[in-house]
């Protein structure tokens, strides 16, 4: 009989809400639950692919080789372990076809005898061997090189073995800087690019007989207690994919918020849509209640309703995203160097699902207490059906859940709230322009006359200032989708001028100019018509002790971090680059604190530090505090006396940690210096002469990387475009619906003013004005919200100065509009043809 | 002599296609003079209300025609007839209907000011006071009981001073003691304003009140 009731004879009698309803949340949850599978999907791919990934069990490394001690202290340890092992040292340097006498940057990966452990190397002709000299593809493309050329890296000439095709320790390989080389470790000492000081990653890989979890630990603990620099890492498979996975993570998780503003439209959707479906079955509510079904029972039946309508949705949902995912897999294994395969693994990429559900069934609450607090008996006597109240305090589960479910799908409890912050703020803003503007309506229609300015628009504006919540949701409803498409655009520009090319960027970044080569290269620069700029020492350091109190090393285990935390280590276990100058570059701004005076440190007081404003933070370090480095061996003190931002997208050779020039410039250090845009042949002829010249100094591509980042990002803008038009599309459904409603509702009233004189066009006036005035209002705020919000992220983030781009606001307002207007029209049109005579029928 | 306000030749009115087509309405003629009441009396389904929709011009006839003060409205298109309701009819609903977004004052003023009467307020204030109800006129419809709510549809539908009024069974939803001092509002002030009065009702009281009975029965009158 309940069954019979809330299922099979509500679906017949009210299949407009039951396919809003299920429009609303189909479009609502698509986006999010489609990340979700797409992210799992890559995740998972992620970690089957971590051994081969790191290629070994695990890999003990630093930027620097171990010193013999510390190779000593592993070598006791792993004694105790039946393994196999070899070593891997990665570094950037130039490659010169010695036929052509073309040069460019390469990342060199010197390989020992056994290499890989794990996963394997395709080529196109031999198979691989660490003892030979191999390039990828990516430079033979370049180049149109294949076997037996030769190629002069540093001082030695070897002639190559073949192209790897397929390298499966190389996950994200749009991330690369460069195309990679596979050289024999044992000749890396002849070609002098092993000087002291030069950049590089020094790994030595295990294969353990046993590599369970628990002996993995053991090494960890013990090779932490042998070797206590912080400048030592030891990596396990998982952690590297990680690092591959930290982009993509980072890039789905801001996805899947944007996708979670879809959500919650539709969520207000469908509170909307419950609400006045529950008005209008309170009387056979009532009825079913006095006939003996209590109250609670009543409440099941509605979960239960809405419990078979999700799974509905969830079903089709997981039926349809195989498809498109199938359509998504071949774009995403190009950019993301996985193969992703065409199956999805639906089960795994379930797991969101009933935290959805949750959310879900919680914006219902309200409604379910309030029915729970409606008076049934006396109903069922009253001229007008009310449900009862309910209360603010109602909507607390959901506020509460929708905050934890921001924290989680962010992965970080900062952007969460960053953005569950946004999502109040756009709230109460919304709510307190619905009241201020309700409010001023009805000052300005205080007299009795209702021909302010027309007939038309006076009603309309009656109806404004008289219709309570649900004003203010339609109007939150629309007012979100438009921040959030507004936003978009904003972030969209900032995107665009960001990684645009722009003359006053680097063209090169050049890195590991030893202090003797400095003067030499740089007459060797002059001498090649492209005199370098920026030139900036760079000193390795660690920072010891903050005002007297040591830093220690977090032993962190296998366990769920969030991005903060595990930005948190990085900074703190590895050692950190500084400089010294006594300027500020156009890419910094201090935000606190004095600038260095001039003249640099003298004898007998501290040198002044100027940190960056995000490393503070996390470092816990403030103005004022003593901080003590170790450069080299031997402790540095400085005082910090400026806290500054850095915008780090200008390619500008920039620092966390700038010291007072004076007394650190007698410490080892390389130079830094880029060369600014300018001719081609006269970029690649420095590269060409440097080499020769000087083969441990490298260049990266400025120009390339932002290259590669620009595809990055362009891809996760037009994911993110994709999932606000869906919200879009919600917003409609909800505008539909709510405007339905509305009409509906008022259908009476409609006809009574026919009857009273209006004439049609009258009355779609009227309509418009009403929906129109609300529309705009709640659409200026979005597009003002969303803006604003950029700006700050524009700040924020990319350091931008606050900018208007009228394009941009003006291009979704029309669009808007359109649409806006258009659903409107379209849910007016059948109640502006009301028929009066309807009015004397009685129900 | 008194002159004719309405005239009804062999009026026609169906619901329905083909074979469940249920004719109502089969060839109705009536006359009312002006300033006359007449109370349209018959059983449940007889048609009553058909026919008042008919006659106030809020659903189209099969056949036959209808002229009041000498103008034929089933001849005229919907703009045509939006307009001529506007000024010269008015109508009582028995569910009251009243715009649920404007106050009761508001209510009463909307006719005036859709015809752009002038003194539009005064007028609508003196009749909420007439009908009682000058305390009420800032409320909205749903802080008004049934009672008053009918009461304001009364001002509302006097308001423009029509030369006719329909009313539905207006004390239809009232219980019997205000259905009585309603009506009585009513008669009183049909009789100041000496309006033409088509009110159908079930009450054979209030049937008596008015000058004339008719009776419709099988789709005509008897
Ligand atoms: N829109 C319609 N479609 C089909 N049939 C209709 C429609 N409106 C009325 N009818 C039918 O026309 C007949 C007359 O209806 P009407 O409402 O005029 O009766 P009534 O005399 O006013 O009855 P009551 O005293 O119960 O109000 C009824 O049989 C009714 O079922
Ligand atoms: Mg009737």
């Amino acid at each position: 009989m309940i069954l019979k009731f809330f299922f099979r004879k509500e679906l017949k009698r009210y299949p407009f809400f039951f396919l809003l309803l299920f429009t609303t949340l189909l479009l609502g949850t698509l986006g999010l639950v489609g990340i979700s599978v797409v992210s799992s999907e890559v995740q998972q791919k992620l970690r089957q692919s971590a051994n081969e990934l790191l290629t070994s069990d695990l890999a003990v490394s630093a930027r620097r080789e171990l010193f013999p001690a510390e190779q000593e202290a592993l070598q006791k340890i792993f004694l105790k372990y039946p393994h196999g092992h070899y070593k891997i040292i990665d570094l950037y340097s130039m490659v010169t076809n010695v036929a052509t006498g073309v040069s460019r940057l390469v990342e060199i990966r010197a390989t020992g005898t056994g290499f890989p452990f794990y996963g394997r190397l395709e080529t196109d002709g031999d198979p691989f061997q660490s003892e030979r000299l191999f390039i990828s593809d990516d430079l033979r493309n370049l180049w149109g090189i294949g076997a037996g050329v030769s190629l002069k890296i540093g001082t030695l000439t070897l002639p190559t073995a073949g192209v790897v095709t397929h390298d499966s320790s190389q996950g994200l390989r749009g991330f690369s800087l460069a195309p990679r080389i596979y050289f024999p470790l044992n000749r890396l000492e002849e070609t002098g690019l092993l000087k002291p000081g030069a950049t590089g990653s020094f790994a030595y890989h295990y294969k353990l007989v046993d590599p369970s979890e628990e002996v993995l630990r053991e090494i960890k603990l013990e090779v932490y207690a042998a070797i206590p620099d912080s400048a030592v890492k030891i990596t396990f498979p998982q952690d590297t994919s990680d690092q591959t996975a930290r982009v993509t993570n980072t890039l789905t998780n801001f996805m899947a918020l944007a996708a979670l503003i879809g959500l919650i439209l539709s969520l207000v959707g469908v509170f909307y849509l419950y609400q006045s479906h529950l008005l209008a079955r309170l009387r056979d509510l009532c009825l079913l209640n006095l006939y003996g079904l209590s109250k609670l029972k009543l409440v099941g039946g509605i979960i239960a309703q809405f419990s078979a309508v999700f799974a509905l949705v969830m079903t089709v949902e997981l039926l349809l995203i195989p498809v498109i995912y199938r359509l998504l897999a071949p774009v995403l294994s190009r950019n993301l160097g996985l193969d992703l395969g065409t199956q999805v693994n639906l089960l795994g990429a379930a797991r969101e699902i009933p935290l959805l559900f949750v959310l879900s069934l919680l914006i219902l609450t309200p409604l379910l207490l309030g029915l729970l607090r409606t008076p049934m008996g006396l109903q069922l006597k009253a001229q007008k059906l009310a449900l009862g109240r309910f209360r603010f305090f109602d909507f607390l589960p959901f506020g509460f859940a929708l905050w934890i479910f921001s924290g989680y799908l962010a992965r970080s409890f900062k952007t969460g709230n960053i953005f569950f912050g946004s999502l109040i703020l756009v709230f109460l803003v919304s709510t307190a322009i619905v009241k201020l503007g309700q409010w001023l309506l009805r000052r300005f229609i205080q007299g009795d006359g209702l021909l302010t300015p027309t007939i038309e628009c006076g009603v309309a504006l009656r109806g404004l200032t008289r219709s309570g919540h649900k004003l203010t949701l339609s109007f939150l409803s629309l007012a979100v989708g438009a921040t959030l498409i507004s936003l978009i655009l904003q972030l969209d520009k900032m995107i665009l001028t960001e990684f645009a090319f722009d003359a006053k960027k680097p063209s090169l970044f050049i890195f590991d100019i030893q202090e003797e080569q400095l003067e030499p290269f740089q007459g060797l620069a002059q001498a090649n018509a492209s005199p370098l700029a920026f030139v900036t020492p760079m000193i390795r350091a660690r920072l010891e002790a903050v005002n007297g109190k040591k830093f220690e090393r977090k032993k962190k285990d296998f366990d769920f971090r969030s991005r903060e935390e595990d930005e948190d280590t990085r900074l703190r276990n590895n050692g950190l680059n500084l400089t010294y100058r006594s300027y500020l570059t156009d890419s910094e701004r201090i935000v606190s604190g004095e600038p260095f005076p001039a003249g640099g440190a003298p004898e007998g007081r501290l040198s002044y530090v100027s940190i960056e404003k995000r490393w503070s933070e996390r470092m816990n370090v403030r103005l004022g505090d003593r901080l003590t480095f170790d450069v080299q061996g031997v402790p540095f003190d400085g005082v910090v006396r400026n806290i500054k931002e850095i915008k780090w997208t200008s390619f500008y050779p920039n620092f966390f940690v700038t010291i007072e020039p004076g007394q650190i410039d007698a410490a080892p250090k390389t130079f830094l210096a880029i060369l600014p845009q300018g001719p081609l042949p006269v970029k690649l002829s420095l590269q060409r002469k440097t080499i020769e010249a000087f083969p441990n100094i490298s260049f990266i591509d400025v120009g390339e990387l932002v290259a590669k980042l620009s595809v990055l990002f362009e891809r996760s803008r037009q994911a993110i475009e994709i999932i606000s038009w869906l919200s879009l599309a919600v917003g409609l459904v909800i505008l539909y619906g709510l405007s339905h409603d509305q009409v509906y509702r008022r259908y009476y009233d409609l006809a009574l003013m026919k009857s009273l004189g209006f004439s049609s066009r009258q009355l779609l006036l009227n309509l418009l004005y009403e929906f129109g005035a609300l529309f705009f209002a709640a659409m200026s705020l979005g597009l003002f919200l969303g803006w604003l919000i950029a700006q700050l992220i524009g700040r924020e983030v990319f350091k931008l100065p606050v900018s208007v781009d009228w394009a941009r606001v003006f291009y979704p307002a029309i669009l808007l509009s359109i649409l806006c207007l258009a659903t409107i029209f379209l849910s007016s049109w059948r109640a502006v043809r009301a028929k009066p005579r309807e009015l004397l029928s009685d129900s | 002599m008194s002159e004719l306000t309405v005239v009804v030749e062999n009026l026609r009115k169906g619901y329905g296609p083909g074979d469940a087509r249920v004719e109502v309405l089969r060839g109705v003629s009536l006359q009312i003079q002006k300033g006359e009441t007449v109370a349209l009396v018959g059983k449940s389904g007889s048609g009553k209300s058909t026919l008042l929709s008919l006659l106030a011009g809020l659903d189209q006839a099969d056949a036959g025609t209808i002229t009041i003060a000498n103008r034929n409205i089933t001849s005229m298109d919907e703009g045509e007839l939006t307009q001529f309701r506007a000024a010269n009819m008015g109508i009582v609903f028995q569910q009251f209907h009243l715009v649920s977004t404007l106050t009761a004052l508001e209510n009463v003023l909307l006719p005036l000011e859709l015809l752009r009467r002038p003194r539009a307020s005064e007028t609508a204030r003196s009749l909420l006071e007439a009908v009682g109800l000058s305390h009420r006129s800032h409320h909205l419809p749903s802080q008004l009981s049934g009672g008053e709510s009918q009461r304001v549809a009364i001002a509302r539908a006097l308001a423009i001073n029509p030369s006719i009024l329909f009313a539905d069974e207006p004390s239809g939803n009232l219980d019997e003691e205000t259905g009585e001092k309603v009506m009585d509002l009513l008669f009183r002030m049909v009789e100041a304003t000496g309006t033409t009065l088509v009110l159908v009702t079930h009450d054979p009281e209030l049937a008596r009140r008015c000058g004339r009975v008719v009776h419709l029965e099988h789709g005509g009158l008897a």
